[in-house]
């Protein structure tokens, strides 16, 4: 098992490479040039050939790829163009926000997503089945932020049962430490806000979780099916036992492969669903950043948080692919 | 355009005209020759008159478009910013409240300025403290002037406003001296006559920062690296000046909190609130919700489409700023054919329908241009520019000899600005003039920053939207630094348009040092335009803000010069 796990942490290196290469391009390919977005709309060209200069971009690209390239290898990921800060701190203070969305959205997704794709598998054909089906199509097909943008209407300015936006209302005062607000809230001993902050999240990590709700609903369905169908499933329940143990032990145990498989791609999903989600909802996370830097051509900061975004899907398949050896026996890796 | 919508100021020239070698007048009105820049019976962060019965304290939410950039204000060019800093830091000018034409003594109580326009004296309010407890006098003024002097070259990219208004840093500043005669008195010795010198002052990138926190923060210009200039960049000790609020904290990209600074120099003007939470709220959709959650008190600008919706809800008012401090146009590039033909350029003047567009897409808070700037910016008058009237434009286009009437016409894709509320819906609604009378339009857009401005500055549009929103208004700030001026004495490429007796005018007129000569060549300047009509304008807007009916004695200005220690909530 270490074995594989060190082969495949090896393995990401090129792919690595290849995707700081492919984002630099793209990045750079991008019509428009940091300089003027900086400076505004009457700068010199004088003054934007010198910070030009400054940044380095009037040297050719593959210098800049290079130089960028030895940067990285330092852990060195830049520095904003538009306000300086370093990505990696500047990420570090925004990741948390996106975590916590993320993992709420997921926790929702999975804990909702299952237990519909298994009432929808018990009651195939049934209109419990047709009700699940629509309801994961209407999931799938909405865009996350019109949802967003729905459930704020509904929930927040119609009824004024959550709020609309943010992570805490802005009137509380926190002693924010680890900017994982349901933890700094409890840290600071203030269950009012952690119960505000937890209120806060229902909203986005609903309009967040949506869509891979309804994939592992699906997904879920079909797999119990699959399974159900099995001739040991039968054999079991011919020795006549208790249909709860069937379905804990002989179906679901099977069915959760794909099931683990697609929640693990859901996090990619969900990172990059992030990004709607918290603009919408001025949730002051990762995705809300990297919509602003495109904007702005804010190229380190673009390519930064991308490549430390791939890091965590790598990170996150090989968590799923050794979660298989532990859910299936069979499953050994040498 | 992202520099600072500090405020508008109409006379500014009138009082450094009017002050030249005279005595104080009590009076701050500006607007007056009679006027001087002189001791003044209100300060520069002043209230409304208050209601009767005021109430002190709570938290006022304030939601911006965007996220201020620096903690520091020379090193700011955006209006978010200088939103903020406006209630922490103080210049030795400031702009009156709700007014685009008043000036005020701020950290000067007075000034004189010699007959030739060169040297000004600033006389210093006394026993004044920074936010960090250390005194305000004329060394601290000495200090401040001589740093936006001399920002390091590598420094010099963020300090947009020191360079643009000094006309270069070091050796090409326009400043030949700054001089303390004595702890209350600053001496300032220009090489040449400026007369935006004075208005210049009251932006808040000219606020005067605490020199202790100037050097605790590497902003002394030792440190060349901005990203390591602390001062700059939020950390313990930034934005130390004298206002009526003190900076508390900056968290970035979530919110900056502001809290009263009950020590304040002007004890009639202490904030009602205790704290003034600064969110940057991009979407505009989202500050109308958090309006009516009641999760934001104050929304700072919102959509003009926004307002029946606020109107609509009991609980919330909204915010007519007055004056306009801003003009739209339709940009046009002179190398282009046919837009380079006068009588074409006269013809979609006449085609388009002004008063249609502002009542489609700016509720009615706006007015038809007859200028290239707002009527009530210093020096601005009545050009009588072609109106709507489709019959003319075309008899224009007839009487122009052009045949290929093709046009290509861009706007911005994924943008709003308070002079341009719905690019898409304003360029739609102007193409289906435009065609109505002949024209053939080539629709084109682009991403706004930088593609778009990249764009249009390098002279790659032949027609496009585009507007300016003043930092003062004055006519200098739209005809020559918006607008006309030439760039390294040449047209700039933006538009092509080359007329050098409108660029020796407007010179001229900048450095003249008598009210009436600068008058004559301003209004000369704008004769040569109506001549020519290089551009089209169309709109001055005022962008609505809106906010809870609870919030009380805000004060708003089309200049965004708005000071929130007035504001108290009634709950």
């Amino acid at each position: 098992m270490l074995k594989y796990i060190v082969r495949r942490l090896l393995g990401a290196i090129p792919v690595l490479f290849g995707l700081s290469f492919v984002l630099f391009a793209f990045v750079h390919l991008l019509p428009g040039d940091p300089s003027r977005a900086i400076l505004g709309q009457h700068a010199t060209p004088e003054a934007v050939a010198r910070l030009r200069e400054n940044l380095g971009l009037d040297q050719p690209l593959y210098v800049q790829y290079v130089t960028y390239l030895g940067q990285l290898l330092r852990g060195d990921f830049g520095a904003s163009i538009i306000n300086n800060r370093p990505v990696l701190s500047e990420f570090a203070i925004r990741f948390p926000a996106t975590i916590e969305l993320t993992l709420a959205a997921l926790i929702f997704a999975v804990l909702v997503g299952i237990p519909l794709g298994r009432l929808a598998a018990r009651h195939a054909q049934s209109w419990i089945d047709g009700g699940v089906t629509v309801l994961s199509l209407v999931g799938i097909s909405i865009p996350v932020f019109v949802l967003g943008l729905v459930f704020v209407h509904i929930f927040a300015v119609q009824l004024h049962w959550l709020p609309t936006q943010g992570r805490l209302d802005p009137r509380a005062s926190l002693d924010v430490r680890t900017n994982f607000m349901l933890v700094d809230t409890l840290l600071d001993g203030r269950p009012d806000l952690f119960v505000d902050a937890l209120r806060h999240l229902v909203l986005p990590a609903i309009a967040l979780g949506s869509i891979p709700l309804a994939i592992i609903a699906r997904i879920t369905r079909a797999s119990v099916l699959d399974v159900t169908n099995e001739d040991y499933v039968r054999t079991a329940r011919a020795k006549g036992l208790r249909e709860r143990r069937v379905n804990d032990r002989h179906i679901m145990r099977n069915a959760w492969l794909p099931v683990v498989t697609v929640i693990g791609l859901q996090v990619g999903g969900l990172l990059g669903g992030a990004v709607l989600t918290e603009t919408v909802f001025t949730w002051n996370g990762v995705g809300r950043w990297v919509v602003d830097a495109i904007g702005n051509r804010d190229y380190f900061v673009v390519q930064g948080t991308v490549l430390i975004f791939a890091l965590i899907f790598l990170a996150v398949n090989l968590v799923v692919d050794i979660g298989y050896a532990f859910l299936n026996p069979r499953i050994r890796y040498s | 355009m992202v520099r600072l919508r500090i405020g508008a100021f109409v006379a500014a020239t009138a009082i450094m005209f009017a002050a030249c070698g005279t005595a104080a007048s009590p009076s701050p009105a500006a607007t007056s020759p009679a006027a001087s820049g002189s001791t003044a019976p209100e300060s520069s962060a002043p209230s409304a008159e208050p209601s009767a019965a005021v109430k002190e304290g709570g938290t006022l939410v304030v939601a911006l478009p965007g996220d201020i950039t620096r903690t520091d204000p020379a090193m700011i060019d955006d209006s978010n910013s200088s939103y903020v800093m406006q209630n922490v830091m103080e210049g030795l000018l400031a702009l009156k409240p709700g007014s685009t034409s008043e000036i005020l003594p701020a950290l000067a109580e007075k000034w004189t300025v010699s007959p030739d326009g060169l040297t000004y004296d600033f006389n210093l309010r006394q026993g004044v403290k920074f936010h960090d407890g250390t005194d305000f006098n004329a060394d601290a003024v000495v200090y401040n002037y001589n740093r936006w002097k001399n920002f390091p070259k590598e420094l010099q990219d963020y300090t947009y406003y020191a360079g643009a208004v000094f006309g270069g840093y070091g050796a090409t500043s326009n400043i030949a001296s700054v001089t303390a005669k004595d702890p209350a008195t600053v001496e300032i010795v220009l090489k040449k006559a400026q007369s935006n010198f004075l208005i210049a002052q009251t932006l808040t990138v000219f606020a005067i920062s605490s020199p202790t926190a100037l050097k605790a923060g590497k902003a002394d210009n030792t440190e060349k690296d901005v990203s390591k200039v602390t001062y700059a960049q939020g950390g313990t000790g930034a934005m130390v000046g004298t206002g009526p609020f003190k900076f508390k904290e900056w968290v970035v990209g979530d919110h900056v909190t502001i809290e009263k600074n009950a020590d304040y120099w002007d004890k009639t003007k202490i904030p009602h609130v205790d704290d003034v939470v600064f969110k940057p709220v991009a979407e505009e959709a989202q500050r109308v919700n958090g309006l009516q959650a009641g999760e934001i008190d104050l929304a700072q600008t919102i959509a003009p489409l926004d307002i029946a919706t606020i109107k609509g809800d009991t609980k919330l008012q909204v915010i007519d700023r007055g004056e306009s401090c801003n003009t739209m146009q339709l940009s046009m590039n002179h190398k282009y054919t046919p837009i380079k033909n006068v009588k074409i350029r006269q013809a979609i003047a006449a085609a388009v329908n002004r008063q249609a567009l502002i009542d489609a897409f700016y509720a009615g808070l706006a007015t038809p241009a007859d200028n290239w700037m707002p009527l009530g910016t210093q020096y601005a008058k009545p050009l009588g520019l072609p109106t709507y009237d489709p019959a003319a434009a075309k008899q224009l286009i007839a009487d122009s000899g052009e045949t290929d009437l093709s046009i290509d016409f861009y706007y911005p894709s994924d943008v709003t600005r308070p002079y341009m509320p719905d690019p898409k819906g304003i360029f739609e609604a102007i193409s289906r003039d435009l065609e109505a009378v002949g024209f053939k339009i080539v629709p084109h857009t682009e991403t706004w920053r930088p593609d778009y401005l990249d764009h249009e500055y390098a002279g790659n549009f032949e027609m496009w939207l585009l507007g300016w929103t003043c930092d003062w208004a004055g006519a200098d700030n739209f005809l020559k630094t918006a607008f006309f001026g030439y760039v390294d004495g040449k047209p700039s490429t933006e538009f092509a348009y080359k007329n050098d007796e409108l660029e020796k005018t407007m010179n001229d007129a900048l450095a003249a040092t008598d009210e009436n000569t600068a008058k004559t060549l301003w209004e000369h300047a704008q004769d040569l335009l109506k001549t020519d009509l290089p551009t089209v304008p169309l709109i001055n807007s005022t962008p609505p803000a809106a906010a809870q009916a609870y919030v009380k004695d805000f004060v708003g200005s089309g200049g965004l010069n708005e000071y929130l220690n007035s504001v108290w909530l009634d709950k």
